[in-house]
């Protein structure tokens, strides 16, 4: 889960905050930094702004610090990466599940991966990481191959 | 050397009207002018000769009087001059006229006979030919199209209905046919649990997704982040929720926020059958 998803799971859990509510609450923050950081598919935010929103949320500032590094965008460039190569691909799940396979699609809200369980549709905010695997680590991808021979 | 005002305005083909409102001054005061009645004054020879695009030099500042608007009282008047020629101008008065024609008198001819008026007989009525209505706009078929399909009816049919493709039909007859579907559709689809407008390439391939499971009736599985399970069958959603109708036909709407993953649950087999080992 992207640091913005994650934002808004924590402001939902907060009883529907706005934005602005919290940017009253926390007037060191720059004006619009908060809401950018829930919007923006990028990684927004420096240190200091995370620190004061993890105070805010009462959350260990390293439970959002690390989510900076793993955003929205950062996904799409490794499901594109996945889908164009035809690779597979090792999303760490939320909850603790890891599913492994190939994209079929993708957009902004969810993606479809072909397990080898079957097809499964995985909410992109479910993502914590992911692993990108070259084709020739995918087993199923190294089957193809040898069928073709 | 300078010109009489009368005769630069000429070449210029203006009117005195043209000149009097490019220049910014009254109608009279031109006429004045270039009948040598008064001398051009200083402050009005530069707006003038910019109107005239000329030198402030080539202007004479007192010009003569053009040749033949002062004989005017002196030619005789035709006897059969019609009312609607106008009344001649005697000679020292001004036409405050706006009427460019009526400011620059054209010379009468040498043999002062007045031209005669033009016959004219009555009009002949317009006849107004109606016109063809123009052809269906793209737009308008593409947006009948997509109707049709929203609908579920053929093109084909409609097309027998109207004796033509669609792509001829005329552009009032699209926007009414355009006007009758949309209706219907409106109508037709009241009793539909209603869905928000999903934006293109935000979220269509799972908008595509579910609309296929929702009307195949196939029954998903949802993996929620508190590790519960919710199956049943699509009924609804929207860019944030999904509502599903559930075996005992409870109706829970799942905000997607908390969802992880779904998958499609092997279709129920028939009344009466039992599943296969």
């Amino acid at each position: 889960m992207s640091l913005g998803d994650y934002l808004r799971l924590l402001r939902a859990q907060r009883g529907g905050v706005t934005p602005f509510d919290i940017e009253t609450a926390l007037p060191e923050l720059t004006k619009g930094s908060y809401r950018q950081m829930e919007q923006r598919y990028r990684a927004v935010g420096d240190d200091e702004s995370l620190r004061l929103i993890a105070g805010y949320y009462g959350q260990p500032f390293e439970e959002l610090r690390w989510r900076l590094d793993w955003p929205r965008k950062a996904l799409s460039r490794a499901l594109v990466q996945a889908l164009t190569t035809d690779a597979a691909i090792s999303l760490y799940l939320w909850n603790g599940q890891e599913k492994t396979g190939r994209v079929k699609w993708w957009d902004l809200g969810a993606l479809e991966l072909e397990t080898s369980d079957g097809p499964i549709v995985i909410q992109r905010h479910a993502v914590a990481r992911w692993d990108q695997r070259a084709a020739d680590d995918d087993p199923a991808a190294a089957d193809d191959a040898d069928s073709d021979d | 050397m300078a010109e009489n005002l009368w005769a630069l305005r000429e070449q210029k083909k203006l009117s005195v009207a043209t000149l009097a409102s490019r220049a910014g001054l009254p109608i009279g005061l031109i006429m004045e002018y270039e009948a040598g009645q008064r001398s051009i004054d200083a402050r009005h020879l530069t707006r003038l000769a910019r109107a005239l695009y000329v030198e402030e030099a080539d202007l004479r500042l007192r010009s003569d009087p053009r040749p033949g608007t002062g004989q005017l009282e002196r030619q005789p008047r035709p006897a059969a001059a019609p009312a609607a020629a106008g009344p001649v101008q005697p000679a020292g008065q001004t036409n405050h006229r706006s009427d460019p024609a009526a400011g620059s008198p054209q010379p009468t001819p040498a043999s002062g006979a007045a031209r005669p008026p033009r016959e004219r007989g009555p009009r002949p009525p317009r006849v107004q030919t109606p016109r063809p209505p123009a052809p269906a706009r793209p737009s308008q078929i593409t947006h009948l199209q997509e109707v049709l399909a929203r609908l579920g009816r053929a093109q084909a049919q409609v097309e027998a209905e109207l004796g033509k493709p669609l792509a001829e039909i005329d552009r009032p007859t699209a926007s009414k046919l355009l006007t009758q579907f949309q209706t219907e559709l409106r109508e037709g689809r009241s009793a539909e649990r209603h869905r928000a407008y999903l934006p293109e390439a935000v979220d269509q391939y799972e908008m595509r997704y579910l609309t296929e499971v929702q009307e195949a009736g196939t029954p998903l599985h949802f993996t929620l982040f508190d590790n519960t399970t919710l199956a049943g069958a699509v009924v609804g959603f929207g860019p944030y929720n999904i509502t599903v109708r559930e075996a005992d036909g409870r109706e829970v709407t799942v905000n997607k926020l908390a969802v992880v993953s779904y998958v499609k649950m092997p279709a129920a087999p028939p009344a009466g059958q039992e599943p296969a080992a």
